[in-house]
């Protein structure tokens, strides 16, 4: 039971009562089966609407700031809606968890929503896939060659943005290469480029067609080459494998799991399923030091709230002032090195609002809280901070009616809580002394998703 | 991460409530960010350079309505109650701050300044949250770096200290009079995972700053007026604060909207003016009470702003800007170097000559008395400014 609450908060996003009284049963390997039959079987979300670039070509400056603000919008409204999918229990919750942890990896900022969606899509697409798919894939992605500037690799000047990136963050890491591969594999990649509507296209006349020298070998690499060059070193399948390690299992790492998980992925050609599916089904994945040693991330909370409590936000910038205030937007990560993670969530402002929330949400309180202005903005962002929403107990209520108290602080904490945590019980039964059965729980439940110990997956 | 070095047993209390005696040990550092990137062109004027006209025919100041500060530079008029900061030699200011291989983003260009990283390297701590982790001695206090707003920068944010945001004591009160919480501050943690009790100890310590913060902005309220604006009122409660003789050594305020692409002249000056009437209120409050020598205002911003004006009358984003110093105890008042130099640009931009961290390096080392290779990473010799 322990178990499938580990690997659901894990592999999704935690789980709604109805979905808990029927997974627990569950035995871990069935539970797995369940999770990628579901992912693999799921399709891809409907393509986003072409730009009107003849259009927006013709605007005048001021029309052209008013769509790129329009545009920023829709940005974060798709931002608000992959929340809703993440908590939605008619959605795979595994593949929305592997994209996310792509959407951090190939971090990205997108300017356009149609941008956003089609680099959504293709991390989708490729998240169980292969890795070697999914690399190639974003070096043809639109949004990345714009964010990392190479719509300005050409032969005459190569930009070495993309190709640095490529192997610092994305696949390699440091202390593999030298700034001579950079420059190398930089020139290889000239020309992927993208048109003004945003699709990719290959520029053959910026193109460096050149001899070049990479990883000690020599001749006339095009940047696929330069992809499987570096996917042919034991080093990038470590790299990734310590990633997935540090973000699924624990910080604290165990080399001997990661080696052996390396070894695997590099034989299986960087299958990312088959990866998945031996860390979710290790002995070692469900031991007690890597359950709720985790702390979520500000999403991870807000859809694993949203799916424990039924919530649904009357207004949808609801879900975009809590991403910004707890620190996680999503097409819009801090930077290419994508969101450092765990304790970096947490500082005295975010934690308090964090703790607070569900207090927040159970009396659709306005939050007390101002984002910092943006750098352009002139007024204060018309974001709403009141947390209007709407909370189903009901599935909850059916689940513990005519529990005493302490059955109800058990019940729901095995529930709601990794590791159960020290439950203050005196605290409990002060509070809810005198209280109708449907206050009790709700009590019971605001106390317990205010407990440090919610945040902890 | 290094997860265990932090496990030392002040980490273990529990909230309990602050020692309301505690005070402050050593100088103060005060910083002020203008975020959007502050155009410095028409902040500190080359008013005897023909290429400043020529580039800017319809934003430059008049030479006549130019502060003449020196024979060289002057400030723009909105400027003027830091006029006599600058006669008194009160006012450092540094020009062509910037860093090699400039940013043009503002969130690039901003967590460059505020990490203090090379621009291709990607840090995840700020350079005063590393000062907090590494060099600073008996600073255990949450508050000991306040910001003085409802986020945190990242600035402020080490690997395990990190500092404290509160954009008043009220609105903090608020956010800790949440009773099932103050009830969990107080619980014990020591069998917590560690992770766990990490966040139990950030509760803690909120709790603790919480009630030493709100008593301390009681004890000492300023008489000064300051301008009405929220960035005003977050001056006033800094000098309040140090008034109080409060148990925190570094603020941080921000002041924003200097994005000014479009119709730049109204919306910069309006921001420039709140400033600098906030800095002279700031300044003679502190005078009064005998602690301008123990403080230290930095003001930076992002980048600067491209020498040529755009078509909008505003200006694009730029590079190498000016730093401004103010505080009792400068070592070099005025003009610290010589202003840019507009005929050799970068592709329109001015080019550096000041990296922004040998400026940290001397803070670091000469006012905070900490150790600016640790918190760097890399050796700055540092400047003659403080």
């Amino acid at each position: 039971m322990e178990k499938i609450k580990h690997l659901y908060g894990r592999a999704g996003f935690g789980l709604s009562i109805g979905e808990w009284e029927q997974k627990r049963k569950l035995s871990v390997s069935q539970a797995v089966n369940e999770l990628f039959t579901k992912a693999l079987a799921t399709p891809p979300l409907s393509p986003p609407n072409d730009p009107d670039v003849e259009g927006f070509l013709q605007m005048s400056e001021k029309d052209k700031a008013e769509s790129r603000k329009k545009e920023r919008r829709l940005v974060v409204l798709q931002s608000a809606a992959w929340i809703k999918r993440m908590s939605d229990e008619k959605e795979s919750p595994l593949l929305e968890r592997m994209t996310l942890f792509w959407h951090g990896h190939f971090a990205c900022q997108s300017k356009t929503s149609a941008m956003a969606g089609n680099q959504l899509n293709t991390i989708r697409k490729h998240a169980l896939g292969n890795f070697r798919e999914l690399v190639l894939a974003i070096a043809k992605d639109p949004s990345m060659i714009r964010f990392l500037n190479n719509q300005q690799n050409r032969k005459q000047k190569p930009n070495e943005n993309f190709a640095r990136e490529l192997m610092e963050l994305f696949t390699i890491g440091r202390g593999n290469y030298t700034e001579k591969d950079i420059k190398e594999a930089a020139r290889a990649f000239t020309g992927w480029s993208s048109t003004a509507k945003g699709e990719f296209i290959f520029r053959a006349r910026v193109h460096d067609y050149g001899q070049k020298t990479f990883f000690g070998k020599s001749g006339r690499f095009d940047g696929t080459d330069i992809i499987d060059m570096i996917l042919e070193k034991k080093e990038t399948a470590q790299f990734i494998v310590r990633k997935i390690y540090r973000y699924f299992v624990n910080e604290d790492i165990n080399e001997k799991h990661v080696q052996q998980l390396s070894n695997s992925f590099y034989a299986s050609d960087y299958d990312i399923a088959k990866l998945m599916q031996s860390i979710f089904l290790s002995d070692w994945f469900y031991e007690t030091k890597n359950r709720g040693s985790k702390i979520k991330s500000p999403v991870d909370l807000v859809a694993g709230m949203m799916k424990n409590l039924h919530i649904e936000f009357e207004n949808e910038l609801a879900l975009v002032f809590l991403q910004r205030s707890l620190g996680q937007s999503l097409f819009n990560p801090p930077n290419v090195a994508g969101w450092p993670g765990n304790r970096s969530w947490v500082d005295n402002s975010t934690l308090m609002i964090r703790l607070n929330l569900p207090a927040y949400l159970f009396n659709s309180k306005e939050v007390n809280f101002k984002l910092k202005e943006e750098f352009e903005a002139k007024r204060q962002n018309k974001i709403t901070r009141r947390l209007t929403a709407k909370v189903d107990l009901n599935p909850i209520f059916t689940q513990v009616i005519g529990k005493d108290i302490e059955e109800q602080v058990d019940y729901l904490s095995t529930y709601l809580l990794p590791n159960s945590g020290k439950i203050p019980m005196p605290l409990f039964k002060r509070i809810t002394r005198g209280k109708s059965e449907e206050d009790t729980t709700r009590l019971v439940l605001l106390g317990l998703m205010s407990m440090p110990e919610y945040q902890m997956c | 991460m290094a997860s265990t070095s932090i496990l030392v047993p002040a980490f273990l209390k529990a909230y309990q409530p602050a020692n309301l005696l505690n005070s402050r040990s050593g100088k103060i550092l005060v910083i002020v960010q203008l975020s959007g990137g502050n155009d410095g062109l028409n902040t500190v004027i080359p008013y005897r350079n023909d290429i400043y006209y020529q580039q800017r025919p319809t934003l430059a100041v008049q030479k006549n309505e130019v502060l003449q500060v020196s024979d060289q530079l002057g400030l723009n008029p909105v400027l003027s109650p830091l006029q006599s900061l600058y006669d008194n030699g009160l006012l450092s200011i540094v020009n062509n701050v910037g860093y090699p291989n400039p940013d043009r983003s503002h969130f690039r260009s901003m967590d460059i300044w505020q990490t203090a990283s090379e621009s291709n390297e990607y840090l995840s701590t700020g350079w005063l949250g590393r000062y907090l982790d590494s060099s600073c001695q008996g600073c255990e206090a949450a508050h000991h770096a306040l910001e003085v707003d409802d986020e945190l920068s990242l600035a402020l944010k080490g690997q395990q200290k990190k500092g404290f945001a509160m954009s008043n004591p009220q609105q903090l009160k608020r956010q800790t009079n949440n009773p099932l919480l103050k009830h969990l501050a107080g619980q014990d943690h020591h069998e917590h995972e560690e992770n766990v009790a990490y966040l139990y100890k950030i509760m803690a310590d909120t709790y603790s700053s919480a009630d030493y913060l709100s008593e301390k902005a009681k004890t000492h309220s300023s008489k000064m007026t300051y301008p009405a604006s929220a960035f005003g009122k977050r001056l006033k409660q800094v000098a309040e604060l140090i008034s109080a003789d409060t148990d925190t050594r570094i603020y941080y305020v921000s002041l924003s909207g200097f994005d000014t692409h479009v119709n730049q002249k109204n919306q910069q000056e309006r921001l420039l003016k709140q400033y600098a009437e906030g800095m002279s209120a700031f300044v003679k409050d502190l005078k009064q009470n005998k602690l301008l020598d123990d403080t230290l205002i930095m003001t930076f911003s992002e980048f600067g702003r491209r020498v040529k004006q755009n078509a909008s009358r505003g200006t694009d984003h730029g590079t190498a800007n000016n730093l401004f110093l103010i505080g009792g105890k400068l070592k070099r008042p005025g003009f610290f170097n010589e202003g840019p130099n507009l005929s050799t640009l970068d592709k329109g931009d001015l080019i550096y000559k000041v990296d922004f961290r040998d400026i940290y390096a001397t803070i670091l080392d000469k006012w905070l008395e900490g150790n600016s290779k640790q918190v760097l990473n890399k050796s700055f010799q540092g400047l003659n400014l403080v």
